[in-house]
C-alpha cells in the first residue's frame, strides 16, 4: 500500500491508503480462454466483484467503476458472476463468442460500459426502490455508464461521478444503467446531475434510451422495456440504488441470501465473509497470445 | 480488373502514401482508373479514401505525381475529423470517382456556386468497412450538393455492388426505405463536421434534399466532361498533376514514372484527444 495525500475539493488535504489495484490478464483476447483478473496491490488475484472497493461517496457522489467494455467496440465482456474469482470474460451463446451488433448510427456500444463493484441486483426479492413495479434483480452488479471522452480499457478501475440512472427491464427483470462520468474528464466539473446531461451534451440521454430499446432486435429478442416510462432518474434518486445495491451485495457476500444461481461469493480480502479464502490458488493463468479474429458481421449496421 | 496497393510509411503520419498499381505497375487514382467499370449496367469505379468509422482525413494528392493517396495537413499537423455526437469519424465509407473534375472555373446553373477543384466526392453505404485505396464497383443512388464554403462539393451516394442490399436499392427513395434515417444523419454530419475546428455550418443546396439517381448522373456525366478537358490539356490545370500511364493520347501521359517502393510500417497511434466526442446544439 502506498500512504498519500489526496486532496479533496482544493480544501486541506485528506489522508488516504491509495490501493494499487489493476488487472491482469488470461488468455487472448477474442478467445474463449480470454479472463481478466482483478489484481491487488499486494500483488495476488482478486475478485472485481468483492475484492474492488466501491467508494462510494455521498457527498461528492463518486464510487470506482469496473471497465468491461470500450466505447465503439463490439465484443460483449463482462464480470462473470459463476466464474471463482469473478473475471472479466467475453460472453458466448451456443459456444460461440458474442458481439453486440451495430444499432444505426453507433458502432458497437456507444459509451465506456462497467459495473460497480461490491454491489448486486437482488434476484430473490423484490427492489424497495421501485415498490409499485415488485421488480427483482438481475443477478448481476449494477451496470455503469461511462460517458467521458477518453476510451476505457477492458479492467481498468476508475473514479467516476454519479449523474442519474434508466430503469432498463430485462426479461422481466429490473436492471439500472447507472449513468456516470470519470472524474477526470473535462465536462465532470460541470455536470453535477441529469440535468447538466441534457443541456451539456445535448441527444446523449435520448439516443442512449433508444440504443438500450433497439439493442437486441438484430438477434430476434423484442425491445427493452423500461421503468417509470422511461424518464432518468436523478444522481440523489441513483444514491439510493446504489446504495440499496450495495446493501444487497453485503447480504449476498455475508452468505444471508438463499437461492439457485447465486454468484460465486469466493474473494480474498472481505473479512467475515463466508467466502473468504487464503488465496485464488485454483485460478490458473494462461499465455496470452495473438488476438482472435473479430468476425465480419460486426461491420454491418442495423437501422430501425 | 486487379488493382492492389502499394504503401510508403505508417499511417498517420506524415509519410504515409498509398499508390495505386494495376498488374503490379503504379498508376494514377485519379486519371488512370477508368469511370466506368461497365456502362452498360450502369456500374462505376469509387476509390475509396477513408473507411468508414475512421477519423485520418485521407485524400487524394492532386498535386503528387501519380495522386496517391496521402493524409492532408494543415500548417504542418495531420487533420483527422472530429467525433460530432452520436458519430465516430466519417460515417461513411468515403471516397471519389476517378477520371471526374468539379471545374473551380465554372458555377452550376442550380448551386451557383464554382466546383472545389477534387474529384467527384462519393459516400458508399454498403455494410463492409473499406480500406484506403480500394476500388470498388458500386452503384449510383443519389446526390446532395453541399455548399463548402462557397464551393459546389457534391456528394453522390452509392452503394457497393457486392453489398446484400445492392439488389433492392435501385434510387434514392430506397435509401429512406431500407436504412431509414441514414440520409438524414448524412445531411447532418456533413452540416455540422466542421464545427468543432471553429468553422461556421455549412450549407446545402436544394433546402438539404437529396437529388435522385437521374440527376447524380447528370452531375456524374459533368464532371467527367469537365475531367475530360482537364486531362486533354484544353484548361487551367489548378495545380493538379495530371501524370497518367494508361491514357496514351494526352499531354501528361508517361509511360514509366518513378515512385516509391513499397516500404508499409504498422500504423503510427493516433493521439487520445482525437477520441473525444464533440456535441453540437440544435444539430437535431
Amino acid at each position: 500500500m502506498i500512504l498519500s495525500f489526496v486532496p479533496r475539493n482544493g480544501s486541506a488535504p485528506l489522508l488516504r491508503w491509495k490501493r494499487a489495484l489493476s488487472s491482469i490478464q488470461s488468455g487472448s483476447i477474442y478467445t474463449s480462454q480470454f479472463k481478466s483478473y482483478l489484481k491487488l496491490d499486494n500483488g495476488e488475484i482478486g475478485s472485481f466483484f468483492h475484492d474492488a472497493p466501491l467508494n462510494l461517496d455521498r457527498s461528492n457522489r463518486t464510487a470506482t467503476m469496473i471497465c468491461e467494455i470500450p466505447r465503439w467496440s463490439s465484443g460483449k465482456f463482462e464480470i462473470s458472476t459463476q466464474l471463482l474469482g469473478n473475471p472479466i470474460v467475453q460472453d458466448s451463446k451456443k459456444g460461440k463468442l458474442r458481439f453486440i451488433d451495430n444499432i444505426y448510427p453507433h458502432k458497437g456500444y456507444p459509451h465506456n460500459y462497467g459495473a460497480f463493484p461490491q454491489t448486486w441486483e437482488d434476484p430473490t426479492e423484490a427492489s424497495e426502490i421501485t415498490p409499485g413495479l415488485k421488480l427483482k434483480g438481475d443477478n448481476d452488479p449494477l451496470d455503469v455508464i461511462d460517458i467521458g471522452n477518453r476510451l476505457c480499457e477492458i479492467g481498468e478501475i476508475k473514479q467516476v461521478k454519479i449523474l442519474g440512472s434508466l430503469a432498463l427491464i430485462d426479461d422481466g427483470e429490473l436492471d439500472w444503467k447507472i449513468i456516470a462520468i470519470d472524474v477526470r474528464d473535462e465536462r465532470a466539473d460541470q455536470l453535477l446531475d441529469i440535468g447538466d446531461v441534457e443541456s451539456k451534451m445535448p441527444r446523449l440521454l435520448e439516443d442512449l434510451r433508444v440504443w438500450f430499446k433497439n439493442y437486441k432486435l438484430p438477434t430476434g429478442k423484442p425491445v427493452n422495456e423500461f421503468a417509470f416510462d422511461g424518464a432518468y432518474k436523478d444522481a440523489a434518486f441513483t444514491m439510493n440504488v446504489i446504495e440499496e445495491c450495495a446493501k444487497k451485495w453485503k447480504s449476498l457476500v455475508n452468505g444471508e441470501v438463499k437461492g439457485d444461481k447465486l454468484p460465486s461469493i469466493s474473494n480474498a480480502t472481505v473479512a467475515g465473509s463466508p467466502g473468504l479464502l487464503q488465496n485464488f490458488e485454483d485460478v490458473q493463468l494462461e499465455p496470452v497470445g495473438s488476438e482472435g479474429a473479430i468476425p465480419k458481421q460486426t461491420e454491418i449496421i442495423y437501422y430501425y | 480488373m486487379s488493382y492492389t496497393t502499394r504503401q510508403v510509411g505508417a499511417a498517420n503520419t506524415l509519410d504515409f502514401k498509398v499508390y495505386i498499381e494495376k498488374d503490379g505497375k503504379p498508376i494514377s487514382p485519379f486519371h488512370d482508373i477508368p469511370l466506368y467499370a461497365d456502362e452498360s449496367k450502369q456500374i462505376l469505379n469509387m476509390i475509396v479514401e477513408v473507411p468508414r468509422w475512421t477519423n485520418a482525413k485521407l485524400e487524394i494528392s492532386k498535386e503528387l505525381n501519380l495522386n496517391p493517396i496521402i493524409q492532408d495537413t494543415k500548417k504542418g499537423k495531420l487533420r483527422f475529423v472530429r467525433n460530432c455526437f452520436p458519430h465516430h469519424g466519417y460515417i461513411h465509407n468515403y471516397g471519389a470517382f476517378p477520371q471526374t473534375w468539379e471545374d473551380p472555373n465554372v458555377a452550376h446553373p442550380e448551386t451557383r456556386a464554382n466546383g472545389d477543384n477534387d474529384p467527384l466526392d462519393v459516400c458508399e453505404i454498403g455494410e463492409q468497412v473499406a480500406y484506403p485505396g480500394q476500388v470498388k464497383q458500386v452503384k449510383v443512388l443519389g446526390v446532395m450538393a453541399l455548399l463548402d464554403e462557397g464551393e459546389t462539393d457534391w456528394k453522390v451516394i452509392v452503394i457497393d455492388v457486392n453489398d446484400p442490399l445492392a439488389s433492392k436499392l435501385h434510387d434514392i427513395e430506397d435509401v429512406e426505405k431500407h436504412l431509414p434515417g441514414l440520409l438524414r444523419a448524412t445531411n447532418e454530419w456533413f452540416r455540422i463536421y466542421k464545427i468543432p475546428d471553429g468553422k461556421p455550418e455549412n450549407q446545402f443546396a436544394f433546402s438539404g434534399e437529396c437529388k435522385n439517381k437521374k440527376y447524380a448522373e447528370e452531375v456524374i456525366e459533368e464532371c467527367a466532361t469537365a475531367w475530360n478537358k482537364l486531362i486533354a490539356g484544353d484548361v487551367d490545370p489548378k495545380g493538379i498533376d495530371l501524370t497518367n500511364t494508361t491514357l496514351t493520347s494526352t499531354p501528361a501521359f508517361a509511360t514509366t514514372v518513378d515512385v516509391p517502393a513499397a516500404s508499409p510500417l504498422p500504423a503510427a497511434p493516433i493521439d487520445k484527444s482525437i477520441d473525444k466526442w464533440f456535441f453540437i446544439s440544435g444539430s437535431a
